[in-house]
Formats: C-alpha cells, structure tokens, sequence
C-alpha cells in the first residue's frame, strides 16, 4: 500500500523530517520530494493495517525531533 | 473505538495571537496524547492544528486543554521576553562580581618578574 503525506514547508523543518524517515525506514520505503509550499513523504509498501498508525506517529515524531534539534 | 464518538478536530489559530513556538510547545506537551497535524493555507498567518485522539479519549477535552496548555506558552514567551533585559543585566552582575574577586593587587612575585621594563632598567640607559 502507498501513502502520501504532506507537510508545510513553513511548519515543518526538513531536517526533522529526514531524520525521521531514516527511523522509521523499516516501517515503509519513503521518498520525500518538495513541492511549491509543501514536503511530500511518499511511503511505498506500508502495512495497510497499520498505515493510518504509522502516518500519525511520524507527524509527532516530527514534531518531537523539531523540539530536540 | 465507539461509534458516533468523534476523534478528530480542527483548531484555527490566528499567529499575531497564538505565535508559532507557543503553538510547537504546546503540542510538545500533548504528543503522547493526541496526534497532531499542522498546516496552513494562507502562508502561515493562521495555523490549522488537526488534533486526533489516542485511545479513544474526548477529543473536547483534549482540545480544552490543548488551548489551556497553549495559553501557557504564550503567557511563558511573554515573560520571557519582558524579563530579558533583567536576566542579561543579573548575569553580568554575576560574571562582575565573580571577576572582581579575583583580582588581587597583593600577590607574591619572589623573582620579580611583575616589575615594569623601565622600573627595573629605565635608570641605566
């Protein structure tokens, strides 16, 4: 299953967002890719079950990195 | 989750009220409770924060508190920012007080080393 996840460059940082890619790699293939006023997480080959889960949780830990960094 | 029960709402905050740390730091407080999605359709001068309930919890309540907790950041960046001036000016004092006891115009120099060029030579010449 894919899904899309978008994220407003205004108010998201990039370099929260690739870290957490990096740790949520074994959950789905991800692919970021910028847009006009948006990042795009593309998530390939995520549990469909689980999919809704795992999009809420990477938004938080995004947030949470965003906190850290 | 029960059926009928909503877990999903959507709050818009106005920056010039509400500026974005004190939003950030209140949905710090509440990741482990709620998932939070932020976005904004108007280049950020309103945000919209989409609040889900974990385990099904009241999302009403959640957003009650969302909002209290929010209040709190703004009312801490105030602060904050009102007592700059006295916190710079505390540490300074600090770091003063802490150089002027050190200096200590009695010390020994038993090979005298700390006596001026032209104090020890100046008649000579």
């Amino acid at each position: 299953m894919n899904k899309n996840l978008n994220l407003n460059k205004k108010l998201y940082k990039i370099k929260a967002i690739k870290i957490a890619i990096r740790d949520f790699s074994h959950l789905a293939d991800f692919d970021i890719k910028k847009e006009l006023d948006y990042y795009i997480v593309k998530m390939k080959n995520i549990n469909k079950e689980a999919a809704d889960v795992i999009i809420d949780e990477f938004c938080n830990y995004v947030l949470y990195l965003m906190k850290k960094l | 989750m029960k059926k009928g029960i909503k877990n999903i709402i959507n709050i818009k905050l106005d920056t010039s009220v509400y500026p974005l740390e004190a939003i950030y730091s209140a949905a710090y407080v509440f990741l482990d409770k709620v998932y939070i999605y932020l976005d904004s359709a108007d280049s950020g001068k309103n945000i919209n924060v989409n609040l889900k309930s974990k385990n099904n919890k009241d999302i009403e309540s959640l957003k009650g508190e969302f909002l209290n907790e929010l209040l709190h950041s703004v009312h801490r960046m105030h602060i904050y920012k009102n007592n700059k001036k006295i916190r710079e000016y505390i540490v300074e004092r600090a770091l003063f007080s802490s150089v002027d006891e050190n200096n200590n115009d009695d010390f020994d120099d038993p090979l005298g080393i700390a006596v001026p060029w032209e104090e020890k030579y100046g008649d000579k010449q």
